[in-house]
C-alpha cells in the first residue's frame, strides 16, 4: 500500500472504536423507536381529534400539527432541552428531551397520515356497520381502523425511516448517539471522512431493515382481502 | 295487504334537503306487519334517502319515523332526539333493521364468516363461539357454506351480496330495507339475488326494496309507492300501479318496461 491511499482510508481506529460506534448506534435505534412509538399513539389522538365533531378539538389539532410540522427539529431541541429549564425550570435529560422532540416532530406528520388513512375508507363501510347497529367507536375500532392501518404501513414505515436519520441531530443537545460519538472519536483520531462512513453505513442498514420490516408488514396485511 | 292492518313503521311528513333541494318532500307512508314494500321512480327521486331515513344513515330535518308505535325521531316531549344518549338508542333500531346496500360494503379485511358475526358479537353481545355457529348457518343459507373462510375479494360481486344479506340476517332484524341490492351486479349474476330476497319475502318478514328491477317489484311487493321528485306520487297494489292513471306513473312505467 502506498502513503497516499494509506492516508486516504484507514479503518484501524474506526474498527478500534466498535464498541463505541455500536452504543452510539443503539443509542439512536432506541431513541427514533421510542419516538415513533410515541409519535405514532400522539398521532393517532391529534388525527381523531382533526376528525371530532366538537370545533375546539379540531383547532387544537390544527394548531399542533401546523406547529410540529413546521419547526425544524433543531429549534425544537434548543427550546424542550434549553428553553424549558430557562423559562419553567424543568430540566429534561437530553435523551429525554431528544425523544420527546423527536415523538412530537413526527406526531406532526403522522397525524396527517392517519387523518388521510382514515379518510380514504369508503362511507359505505361506516354505514354498513353502524346499519348493524355497531356504536361508533366499534365501528371506528373493527372497521376503520384495520383497513386505515393497511394504507398508512408504508408512511409509517417512510416516518420510522425519517426518525432514525433524524435522531442525529439530537447531537446538538449531547444525547451520545451515533453521529454524536462518530464526530468526537472523528476529532480525536482525525478521521472524519472514516468515521462518518461508518455512521453513514450503519444508518443505511437500519433503514434497509426498516424497509424490509415494513414490507413485511405490508404484505401480510394486503393479502387480508385487498379491497371491497 | 289481506288481513288485519296493523301499522308497524309510520312515516309522517317526513322531509329533507340537501341544500336548496328537497330530496324528500312531505313523505307519508305506513307499512305493515309481514308486508313487502317495493320503492320505484326514477333516479334521484329520492327512494334510497328514504330508504335510509328509516335507519337514520340520513337524518330527516323534520317529520317523524315510528316503529311498532314508537317514535325514533322524537322524544316524549315532542323535541327531536339528540345527543350521545340517542346514538346508543339508535343502535338498538338499527340492530332490528337490516340493511343491504348497492355497493356490498362487506368489510374486506374480514373473512365472510367474521363479516357475519361482527354484529352479533358486537351488538347482540354473543361469545365468539356461538356467533360463529349461527354465522356459519347463515352462510349457508344464502349459498355460501364452502365459502365461509374466503376473504371477500377472492369472491364475486353476488357472493359479496350473499355475505351482505348473511350479515344483515344473522341479527334476526324484524325489518329488512334492500337499497338497489342487485343494481351493481352483473346481468348473470342479478337473478340469483332476486331469488333469494324473493325467499325472504315469503318468509313473512317485513321488507322495503328499493328496486330497478320491476319485474320483480310487481311479482313479490305486497303493494308498490312510486316516487318522483322527492314525492310519493301514487301507493298500490302491483295490479294498481299497472293500470294507474297517474300520468307520471305511466310514462315511468312505460319508459322501463
Amino acid at each position: 500500500m502506498t502513503d497516499n491511499s494509506k492516508s486516504f482510508f484507514e479503518f484501524e481506529a474506526v474498527i478500534s472504536s466498535w464498541e463505541i460506534l455500536l452504543k452510539g448506534f443503539a443509542v439512536a435505534m432506541f431513541a427514533a423507536t421510542l419516538a415513533t412509538a410515541l409519535a405514532i399513539i400522539l398521532g393517532l389522538v391529534v388525527a381523531l381529534m382533526r376528525l371530532s365533531t366538537v370545533a375546539i378539538y379540531r383547532w387544537i389539532a390544527f394548531a399542533f400539527t401546523q406547529f410540529f410540522r413546521g419547526v425544524p427539529l433543531y429549534v425544537l431541541l434548543v427550546w424542550v432541552y434549553f428553553g424549558l429549564a430557562i423559562a419553567v425550570n424543568i430540566n429534561l435529560s437530553a435523551i429525554l428531551a431528544g425523544v420527546a422532540s423527536l415523538a412530537l416532530l413526527n406526531a406532526g406528520y403522522l397525524s396527517e397520515t392517519f387523518r388521510s388513512g382514515i379518510l380514504a375508507i369508503d362511507s359505505g363501510q361506516i354505514e354498513a356497520g353502524l346499519a348493524l347497529g355497531m356504536s361508533k367507536q366499534d365501528v371506528f375500532k373493527e372497521i376503520v381502523l384495520p383497513q386505515a392501518f393497511r394504507i398508512i404501513i408504508p408512511p409509517m414505515g417512510n416516518q420510522y425511516v425519517d426518525a432514525i436519520k433524524d435522531s442525529a441531530i439530537l447531537s446538538i443537545i449531547g444525547v451520545p448517539e451515533l453521529m454524536r460519538e462518530s464526530q468526537q472519536l472523528a476529532n480525536l483520531n482525525y478521521q472524519p471522512f472514516e468515521f462518518y462512513t461508518c455512521a453513514g453505513l450503519l444508518y443505511l442498514i437500519a433503514v434497509a431493515l426498516v424497509s424490509r420490516g415494513t414490507n413485511r408488514l405490508e404484505k401480510r396485511f394486503c393479502t387480508q382481502g385487498a379491497q371491497n | 295487504m289481506n288481513g288485519t292492518t296493523e301499522s308497524y313503521i309510520e312515516i309522517i311528513n317526513l322531509s329533507k334537503s340537501f341544500g336548496s333541494h328537497k330530496v324528500l318532500d312531505n313523505i307519508n307512508l305506513t307499512v305493515n306487519r309481514g308486508e313487502v314494500v317495493a320503492i320505484i321512480g326514477p333516479s334521484g327521486s329520492g327512494k334510497s334517502t328514504l330508504l335510509r331515513c328509516l335507519n337514520f344513515l340520513a337524518r330527516s330535518e323534520s317529520g317523524e319515523i315510528k316503529f311498532q308505535n314508537r317514535s325514533w325521531s322524537l322524544n316524549s316531549e315532542g323535541k327531536r332526539y339528540k345527543g350521545k344518549k340517542y346514538e346508543k338508542t339508535l343502535s338498538e333500531l338499527r340492530s332490528d333493521v337490516g340493511m343491504v346496500f348497492q355497493n356490498f360494503n362487506v368489510f374486506p379485511h374480514k373473512t365472510a364468516v367474521q363479516n357475519v358475526e361482527l354484529g352479533l358479537i358486537k351488538v347482540r353481545k354473543m361469545t365468539k363461539n356461538s356467533a360463529r355457529e349461527i354465522a356459519i348457518k347463515k352462510l349457508e343459507q344464502v349459498g355460501l357454506g364452502d365459502k365461509i373462510n374466503q376473504y371477500p375479494d377472492k369472491l364475486s360481486g353476488g357472493q359479496k351480496q350473499r355475505i351482505a344479506i348473511a350479515r344483515a340476517l344473522a341479527l334476526e332484524p324484524k325489518v329488512m330495507l334492500f337499497d338497489e341490492a342487485t343494481s351493481s351486479l352483473d346481468p348473470e349474476l342479478v337473478g340469483g339475488i332476486l331469488e333469494e330476497i324473493k325467499r325472504l319475502a315469503n318468509t313473512g318478514i317485513t321488507m322495503l326494496v328499493v328496486t330497478h328491477e320491476m319485474g320483480f317489484a310487481f311479482q313479490v311487493a305486497h303493494r308498490i309507492v312510486f316516487m318522483d321528485s322527492g314525492k310519493i306520487v301514487e301507493v298500490g297494489t302491483p295490479d294498481e300501479i299497472r293500470n294507474s292513471q297517474e300520468s307520471r306513473t305511466r310514462a315511468f312505467l312505460s319508459a322501463i318496461l
